[in-house]
C-alpha cells in the first residue's frame, strides 16, 4: 500500500473565535482623532487587552482547535494587526478584516459601520468548513452587537431559529441584499449541529452584566480574563496551570493583584457561574507551581495569602446563588441590539 | 505582588434611598478611581440585584453578606445589641481586622457611632470622639477653595468638657489640612461672644488652653452669626449645641426654598423675577451643594468613619468613598495624633 504523500493536520475539535478590537486590542476609536491614531498605530505600540494573548496561548496548547479572527478592522491594517500577533506569540488559522474601502466605492455606507451583514456570513462560511462535530467558544465585546451576532449565529447553526425570524433580523439591521443572500447560503449550507458553547462578552464600556441576561447563561459578560479562563476551567476547557498562567501575564503586565483577581472570582460565584468548583484544584495547581515546577508562577506568591483571599470572598456570600437558568432567546425581542451603534447610543449607555 | 489599594466598606443598607443608591455610588467610585476597591457590605442578594444592573467595574468591588440593618427609627444601642451582625458592625469589623481601610455609611447616625464606639479604639489623649459636618459659607476655604467650612461636634458627646474641646479643636484642624487641602486652617470655639471671657466655663477653660497651644491657628471665639459667614474653617463646639447649629441651618435652608416655592406659585411678577434669577441660583446650588462634599467623619477613633447624609444619591456616596480614602491615604488618624 502506497504512502499518502502527505499528512492532513486532525480536523480541529474545538474552534475559538475571536474579534480583535475591544476583545483582544485594548482600541479606542470613538472619535475621529482616536480613529486617526488607531489607524497609524505600529504594532509595537499596540496594547493587548491583559491575559487576552495567555488564554489564546493556552487555548491553543490544548492542540486540535483553530483560531478563527474576525475584526472590523480595515484590509489595509492587515500587516500591523498580522505582526502584532506574531510579537504576542499568537497563531491563527483565519484573520478576517472588513473591506471598508470596496464599501465606500460601492457608496456602501450602512456596510461601514454595520456588523450584522458583515460578521454573519463570516461566521457561518467558516462554520461551513468546520467538522460537524467540532465545538466553539466565541469572544467578543460590548462596544457592537457581538453578543447578539454571536447568540444568532450559534442558533442558525444549531436549527433554533427559522427563516422567518432571520429575515425579520436581516431587514431590522439593515442588511444588503447580496450580504442577506450570503448569509442565507451559508446558513443552508452548514450541517445541523449545536457547536456553541460559550459567548464571552468582553465588558470594555462596562456595560451592565444584566443587559446580556436575555441571551441566557451562554453568553457570559467578563470583565477580563482571568474570569474568562475560571468558566473555561470549571467548562473543561483548561487546566489549572493554564489559568494561573493567565492570571500571572495579568498580575506582570497589567498592574493587577489578588484583590482584583478574587474580586473577579467572586464576581463569578455572584452571577452563578459554577467556578467555586475549580478553587481547590486551582489552588493546588498554584501551589505546585510556587514550589518550584513552573517558575513563571512565582509573581504570586505567597500561597497562603492567595488561598485565603479566594476563601474570604467565597466566605463572605453566606449562599451563592443558582446558575441562572437556560432560556430561548427572543431576537425580534432584541432587535434593536443588531443595530450599529452610534456614538449617542454609547453615551446613553454609559448614563 | 503590587499591593494594595485603599478598600472602603460600604454600608450598603439603612439610607433613606435604599440598598440601590449606595451600590451606584460604590459603583461609580469603581471605575473612577482606580485605587480605591469597594467592599460593599450588606444583603448579597439585594447588592448583587442592584449591581447586576449598574455600570462598575467588577474588579474593584467586592460583597460581604450582612442582611440585618440598623432603621433610621431604631434607637442606636438596643438595635445593635439585637443585631449583631448588622451591616454597619460588620463594616466596623471589617475595618478593624484590616480587611477594609475606612467605613462609609448613610444609615442610622447613632448606630455609626455606637459601631465605632464598639470596634475601634479611641486615639490615645482623646477621652470622646465628634462628629463633623461640613457646611456652606460665603467665604471660600484652603487650596480647593470650595465654600466649606467644618463644624464639630455636632451630636456624638452631647457633654463635651474643656479638654474635649481641645481635642475637637485638633482633629476638626487635621481634617481641615488633609481633606480640605487648607494647610492653616483657621480654629474657633463657638461661644455667645467673641471675648474669651464670654461662654460656659469649660468654653471659657478650652479657649485659655488653645490660646496657648502651639502648631494650631486658633482665632478665638466666635458668635452663631458666623457660622454661615464662614468666619472660621472649624468651628468647635459640645455635640449638643452643634446639633441645635446643624439643624438649624438646614430649618433655614429648606425655609428659603418654601418661601421661594411660595413666591413663585403666588405671583407672576414673582415667577418671571425667579426664572430671570435660576441661572445664578442653580450655580449657587451647585457651589453649595453638599452631595460634593459626600460626607463627614465621626473623629477620635484609630480608624476611619465616614458618615453620608442619609439622603445621599449615588453621586454623594462615590464622593464620600474618596473622601474616605483621602482620610486614609494621607493618614488621617496619624495627623490627628501628632496634632494631640
Amino acid at each position: 500500500m502506497a504512502l499518502p504523500d502527505r499528512i492532513d493536520p486532525r480536523p480541529p475539535r474545538r474552534i475559538y473565535r475571536w474579534d480583535l478590537d475591544k476583545t483582544y486590542l485594548q482600541t479606542d476609536f470613538d472619535t475621529l482623532a482616536q480613529l486617526v491614531r488607531t489607524a497609524l498605530q505600529k504594532a509595537s505600540e499596540k496594547q493587548a487587552v491583559p491575559g487576552a494573548a495567555a488564554l489564546i496561548r493556552e487555548l491553543r496548547a490544548q492542540g486540535d482547535s483553530q483560531l478563527c479572527i474576525i475584526s472590523g478592522s480595515p484590509t489595509q491594517m492587515r500587516a500591523v494587526l498580522e505582526e502584532k500577533l506574531k510579537l504576542d506569540g499568537v497563531e491563527w488559522d483565519e484573520l478576517v478584516l472588513k473591506d471598508n474601502v470596496r464599501n465606500l466605492l460601492r457608496g456602501r455606507f450602512r456596510a461601514l459601520r454595520g456588523q450584522v451583514g458583515y460578521k454573519l456570513p463570516v461566521l457561518l462560511e467558516s462554520r461551513a468548513k468546520a467538522p460537524v462535530d467540532s465545538e466553539e467558544v466565541l469572544f467578543g465585546d460590548d462596544a457592537e452587537a457581538d453578543a447578539f451576532i454571536y447568540s444568532l449565529y450559534a442558533d442558525l447553526v444549531a436549527g433554533r431559529v427559522d427563516e422567518a425570524v432571520l429575515g425579520r433580523v436581516l431587514t431590522a439591521a439593515q442588511v444588503y441584499p447580496d450580504d442577506r443572500e450570503r448569509i442565507i447560503t451559508a446558513w443552508r449550507a452548514v450541517p445541523r449541529s449545536d457547536p456553541v458553547r460559550r459567548i464571552f462578552i468582553h465588558l470594555d464600556r462596562l456595560t451592565p452584566p444584566a443587559r446580556f441576561g436575555r441571551y441566557g447563561p451562554r453568553v457570559v459578560p467578563i470583565f477580563n480574563y482571568f474570569q474568562a479562563a475560571l468558566v473555561l476551567l470549571a467548562d473543561g476547557q483548561l487546566n489549572p496551570g493554564q489559568v494561573a498562567r493567565v492570571a500571572v501575564e495579568m498580575v506582570q503586565t497589567a498592574g493587577h493583584n489578588l484583590l482584583t483577581l478574587s474580586n473577579s472570582f467572586q464576581d463569578l460565584l455572584r452571577r452563578g457561574l459554577p467556578v467555586q468548583a475549580v478553587a481547590a484544584p486551582l489552588f493546588q495547581a498554584l501551589e505546585g507551581a510556587i514550589q518550584g515546577r513552573e517558575g513563571v508562577l512565582q509573581a504570586l506568591r505567597p500561597l497562603p495569602d492567595i488561598v485565603a483571599a479566594f476563601t474570604r470572598r467565597v466566605a463572605a456570600l453566606g449562599t451563592t446563588p443558582p446558575p441562572p437558568e437556560a432560556r430561548e432567546i427572543d431576537y425580534l425581542s432584541v432587535l434593536d441590539d443588531a443595530r450599529p451603534r452610534t456614538s449617542k447610543h454609547r453615551k446613553a449607555e454609559e448614563r | 505582588m503590587p499591593e494594595r489599594a485603599t478598600t472602603i466598606a460600604f454600608d450598603v443598607m439603612g439610607s433613606d434611598h435604599g440598598p440601590a443608591e449606595i451600590v451606584r455610588g460604590a459603583a461609580q467610585l469603581s471605575f473612577e478611581s482606580p485605587g480605591v476597591h469597594a467592599l460593599l457590605v450588606g444583603d448579597a442578594q439585594q447588592i448583587d440585584a442592584a449591581l447586576a444592573e449598574t455600570r462598575h467595574n467588577a474588579e474593584r468591588i467586592s460583597v460581604q453578606n450582612a442582611p440585618e440593618f440598623v432603621a433610621m427609627h431604631e434607637k442606636p444601642s438596643e438595635a445593635l445589641g439585637l443585631k449583631k451582625d448588622a451591616s454597619v458592625l460588620v463594616a466596623a469589623r471589617l475595618v478593624a481586622s484590616g480587611e477594609a481601610d475606612a467605613v462609609v455609611s448613610a444609615g442610622n447616625t447613632g448606630a455609626g457611632v455606637l459601631a465605632c464606639a464598639r470596634t475601634f479604639q479611641l486615639i490615645p489623649g482623646i477621652r470622646r470622639a465628634a462628629l463633623a459636618t461640613v457646611y456652606p459659607t460665603r467665604t471660600w476655604h484652603g487650596t480647593k477653595q470650595d465654600p466649606f467650612s467644618l463644624i464639630l461636634d455636632v451630636g456624638a458627646t452631647v457633654d463635651a468638657t474643656a479638654d474635649d474641646l481641645v481635642a475637637f479643636a485638633v482633629m476638626g484642624s487635621a481634617y481641615a489640612r488633609i481633606i480640605s487641602r487648607n494647610p492653616h486652617p483657621s480654629v474657633a470655639l463657638l461661644s455667645n461672644g467673641t471675648e474669651a471671657q464670654k461662654g460656659p466655663p469649660r468654653v471659657v477653660e478650652a479657649h485659655a488652653k488653645l490660646a496657648q497651644r502651639q502648631g494650631l491657628r486658633f482665632v478665638g471665639n466666635v458668635e452663631g452669626v458666623d457660622i454661615p459667614k464662614g468666619t472660621a474653617d472649624v468651628i468647635c463646639c459640645d455635640g449638643f449645641v452643634g446639633n441645635v447649629c446643624l439643624k438649624l441651618l438646614e430649618g433655614v435652608g429648606e425655609t428659603v426654598v418654601e418661601l421661594a416655592n411660595y413666591a413663585y406659585a403666588s405671583a407672576l411678577r414673582w415667577k418671571i423675577g425667579l426664572a430671570m434669577l435660576s441661572n445664578g441660583l442653580k450655580q449657587l446650588k451647585d457651589v453649595t451643594d453638599w452631595q460634593q462634599y459626600g460626607g463627614a467623619p465621626i473623629l477620635g477613633f484609630d480608624r476611619v468613619f465616614i458618615k453620608a447624609h442619609g439622603r445621599s444619591k449615588a453621586r454623594a456616596i462615590a464622593n464620600a468613598g474618596k473622601v474616605a480614602a483621602k482620610a486614609v491615604t494621607s493618614d488621617l488618624v496619624h495627623a490627628i495624633r501628632e496634632g494631640l
